[in-house]
């Protein structure tokens, strides 16, 4: 029988990449697409979306217990960035959740959890900006945990967190003080929205507003034993750093490929004076596939820990920030007036693709990690 | 009464508190000092709390990133490293070409010095300044191209003529890659532990660190750069030890009664040479000395450890770009061609046929050719030939002709306590000549 069959129709790992693709672009090319205008102008949170991309197995993929798919999971975020970029960060906030729950070996957070949120029944995001960025040198911790009896109590804010809300959670990293108030170390942990978390509404944002951002406060939050991914944290962020940043390609490349998309479908009408533009469909479209040949040779080896692998995957992700921002510009300028309306795909991929530039790690943040990593050390 | 208002930073999302204007919003009036603000007031943006503000003085800004002018991402020709090999290409290039937009990509300074004289530096107490005979930035206006320095190449694709920097990518029309080669560490010598001498910014670390006062310095590797440095540093009034998995020093290259007479001429300036040795370790003792263990169980303390352990060509943007790579950017022997249109390399970082060529002799030949293939003018074609190689011993110069043969057999055709010459012949073809010393007649002139 064929899996596809509608009487199967919850991912499981049997399904080959091709049936994953076929469901996934299903729901990417019809609901997905029908709401990304209420997404992007009425902050419509796409939980029923994200949803059904669960059950076809958009979020599992590149779980290790679902057949550590990467290039899959890529593929997948590819193809709902195509047509709404707030959902495919969603989709990366998601996957970089079920990647640190099931690498915590914590078996709190592995088995049904593990499974519910893979599956889309249960939703989560990502706290790590500040902490990333704080283990780089940018900035510093913003959470701060003492040790208590039988965990930690952590308190501090985060100015804002996506694909979370009441019921939910996240991952999260604090710095633990000592008791001079210096910091020995980090723990990592899944942050849930019970009803002691202060969850704050942010300001309006240019774009990505169906995201479910929040300011989030806590105050003495007790983390126990079942809810730690990792003490101490850092051996374990260098683990997944690679894979947690190579996954953002996949945003890159989709938005980049719906702008391909825009030029391509004013040409019949607009061709005769769109060729005198540069950054014509077909250079972009070379760049592009230059750029998913080599984002899928990297998803081959997401645990390689060597510097050079790193390199190479936040020299993709910044070539994938710069390339988004270049096609979006051009696939407006493509479009003309038309790209210009406020109900345009075009007008609303330059604020994706201005998203993916400086989110986090940010085009200067990966430039200046390229630039730490590459120094040689000398006798000090 | 100072009113001298204090503006406090927050640390999550940028926005400033400025005592002066206050909070209204938040019910803070203007001129309500940081202090002041009641501990449960939040960030009016993003709602971190008090305690995530830190006091702001103003802006910071690198200074000297761009060594000339504002940058411009159509680049040109674009050149990558800014050592002999790299500005020999851009003299090359805008002395055909005065319009050419030449781009000059420099993971250093940039300044431009001259590599062979950090061997003998030392001893005629040189300061790293005056090694300088040109700043980059000069060097830029004079030759009129875009420099960026401190900027590291992080992605080549041939296929899109593409660089890409930690400063941004470029669109080439043609690249030139005078990426030089790196020291070859073994494992065994940590790289924090361990100077390098490859660079005017290693040769000044060590220099600075030798201060005035005479140090104990350990040399490990006897090879040309390894003996240079062992008689420079004893001139220069340090103790030396220098160490190699040779009995001799200089082994691989010197038939044994050059290679002896070189040790006598290093142990007359007090360097104590250690053959037959391997570096097992080298660890930090307590007195922030030192410490090397050998294979054989050897324990020497000094107060600096040199590598001097040979180089390698990075195989990195060759490796990212798919470029052919054999010890070194594989190029056409003639054209100087990477194996990808449009990209040449020169210098330190090629291989030709197998093997690198790491001397300065034929760089600006090579600049030559590479500037005319960029340029579409008629190529007379690179003609590789072994350069003469000069040891720069003072007490004992060491000078080789033509292309030895390793392993193969040398003949002495004049000695005497001063002075060696040999030759090495291969069926009947003179293959090189080897001159050890200086001849009595010529000290006599």
């Amino acid at each position: 029988m064929n899996p596809a069959d509608l009487t199967t129709p919850i991912f499981d790992p049997s399904w080959s990449d091709s049936l994953v693709m076929e469901r996934v672009t299903g729901i990417a090319d019809g609901a997905l697409a029908d709401a990304a205008y209420r997404i992007d102008h009425e902050g419509l949170y796409p939980l029923e979306v994200m949803s059904s991309l669960g059950e076809s197995g958009a979020f599992a993929a590149h779980l290790d217990a679902y057949g550590a798919r990467y290039g899959l999971a890529l593929e997948a975020m590819r193809a709902i960035s195509r047509r709404c970029g707030a959902t495919g960060f969603l989709a990366w906030c998601h996957d970089v959740c079920g990647l640190y729950m099931e690498q915590s070996g914590n078996p709190a957070l592995m088995g049904t959890v593990l499974e519910d949120h893979a599956l889309g029944r249960s939703f989560g995001g990502t706290a790590l900006s500040n902490p990333m960025k704080a283990m780089a040198g940018i900035e510093k911790m913003l959470l701060r945990a003492t040790k208590v009896s039988g965990g930690y109590r952590v308190s501090g804010a985060l100015p804002w967190v996506s694909h979370i809300g009441r019921g939910q959670y996240c991952g999260a990293i604090a710095g633990v003080l000592k008791d001079d108030g210096s910091r020995s170390h980090e723990i990592m942990f899944l942050l849930r929205f019970s009803d002691d978390v202060v969850l704050r509404p942010c300001p309006a944002f240019s774009g990505m507003e169906g995201t479910s951002t929040w300011g989030v406060r806590l105050d003495d939050y007790f983390v126990g034993e079942d809810t730690l991914i990792a003490d101490p944290a850092q051996p374990f962020v260098a683990r997944i750093r690679a894979a947690f940043v190579l996954l953002q390609a996949g945003m890159a490349v989709g938005v980049a490929q719906g702008c391909i998309d825009s030029m391509h479908d004013v040409e019949p009408v607009l061709g005769h004076v769109n060729q005198f533009l540069h950054d014509r469909p077909d250079e972009l479209q070379a760049e592009y596939d230059e750029l998913g040949a080599r984002v899928s040779r990297l998803a081959l080896t997401p645990y390689d820990g060597s510097d050079d692998y790193l390199l190479e995957v936040l020299d993709v992700r910044t070539q994938g920030a710069e390339f988004a921002l270049r096609a979006s510009q051009s696939a407006l300028l493509h479009q003309g007036a038309r790209g210009y309306l406020m109900n345009s795909a075009p007008q609303r991929r330059i604020r994706e693709a201005h998203f993916i530039a400086i989110v986090t790690p940010a085009i200067k943040h990966l430039r200046w990690e390229m630039a730490r990593l590459s120094k040689e050390a000398v006798p000090a | 009464m100072s009113t001298q208002w204090k503006k406090f930073l927050c640390r999550a999302c940028g926005l400033i508190y400025d005592e002066e204007r206050g909070d209204p919003d938040s019910g803070i009036e203007p001129g309500t000092r940081f202090e002041d603000i009641p501990a449960d007031w939040v960030c009016p943006l993003c709602g971190v709390v008090k305690a995530d503000f830190e006091p702001y003085e103003g802006s910071f800004l690198p200074s000297g990133v761009w060594a000339a002018g504002r940058v411009s991402h159509k680049a040109g020709v674009v050149i990558v490293g800014a050592g002999n090999a790299g500005w020999a290409a851009a003299e090359a290039l805008r002395a055909l070409d005065t319009d050419l937009p030449i781009t000059m990509i420099s993971a250093c300074a940039g300044d431009r010095y001259h590599k062979p004289e950090l061997s003998i530096a030392l001893s005629r107490r040189a300061e790293p300044d005056k090694l300088v005979r040109e700043k980059a930035a000069d060097a830029a206006r004079r030759l009129g191209i875009q420099l960026l320095v401190d900027t590291i190449v992080v992605g080549l694709s041939p296929a899109l003529h593409q660089l890409r920097t930690t400063r941004g990518s470029f669109r080439y029309t043609a690249l030139v890659l005078a990426q030089g080669a790196r020291p070859a560490l073994p494992a065994a010598l940590p790289a924090e532990l361990c100077w390098r001498i490859n660079d005017l910014a290693g040769w000044s670390g060590l220099r600075q660190r030798l201060g005035t006062r005479a140090k104990q310095v350990a040399i490990v590797g006897a090879g040309m750069v390894g003996c240079e440095l062992a008689e420079d540093f004893a001139r220069a009034g340090h103790q030396i030890t220098l160490l190699d998995i040779q009995t001799a020093p200089l082994a691989g290259l010197l038939p044994p009664p050059a290679a002896q007479r070189l040790q006598q001429s290093l142990e007359t300036l007090g360097v104590r040479f250690l053959g037959a040795v391997q570096v097992a370790s080298v660890m930090r003792a307590d007195d922030g000395r030192k410490r090397i263990v050998t294979t054989c169980g050897q324990c020497i303390e000094v107060d600096e450890v040199v590598a001097a352990t040979g180089l390698v060509t990075d195989p990195r943007i060759a490796r990212i770009a798919g470029l052919a790579f054999e010890r070194g950017i594989v190029v056409d022997p003639r054209t100087l061609c990477a194996s990808a249109p449009d990209i040449y390399a020169l210098g330190d970082c090629i291989s030709l046929d197998g093997a690198p060529c790491r001397f300065i002799e034929p760089i600006a030949r090579q600049a030559g050719v590479i500037a005319r293939g960029i340029l579409g003018l008629f190529v007379e074609g690179y003609c590789h030939r072994p350069p003469v190689i000069r040891l720069k011993t003072r007490a004992l110069p060491i000078v080789i002709n033509g292309a030895s043969v390793p392993g193969g057999e040398w003949h002495v055709v004049d000695e005497n306590a001063d002075f060696l010459a040999m030759e090495q012949w291969q069926a009947g073809v003179l293959q090189a000549r080897l001159d050890v010393g200086t001849p009595h007649r010529q000290l006599a002139a």
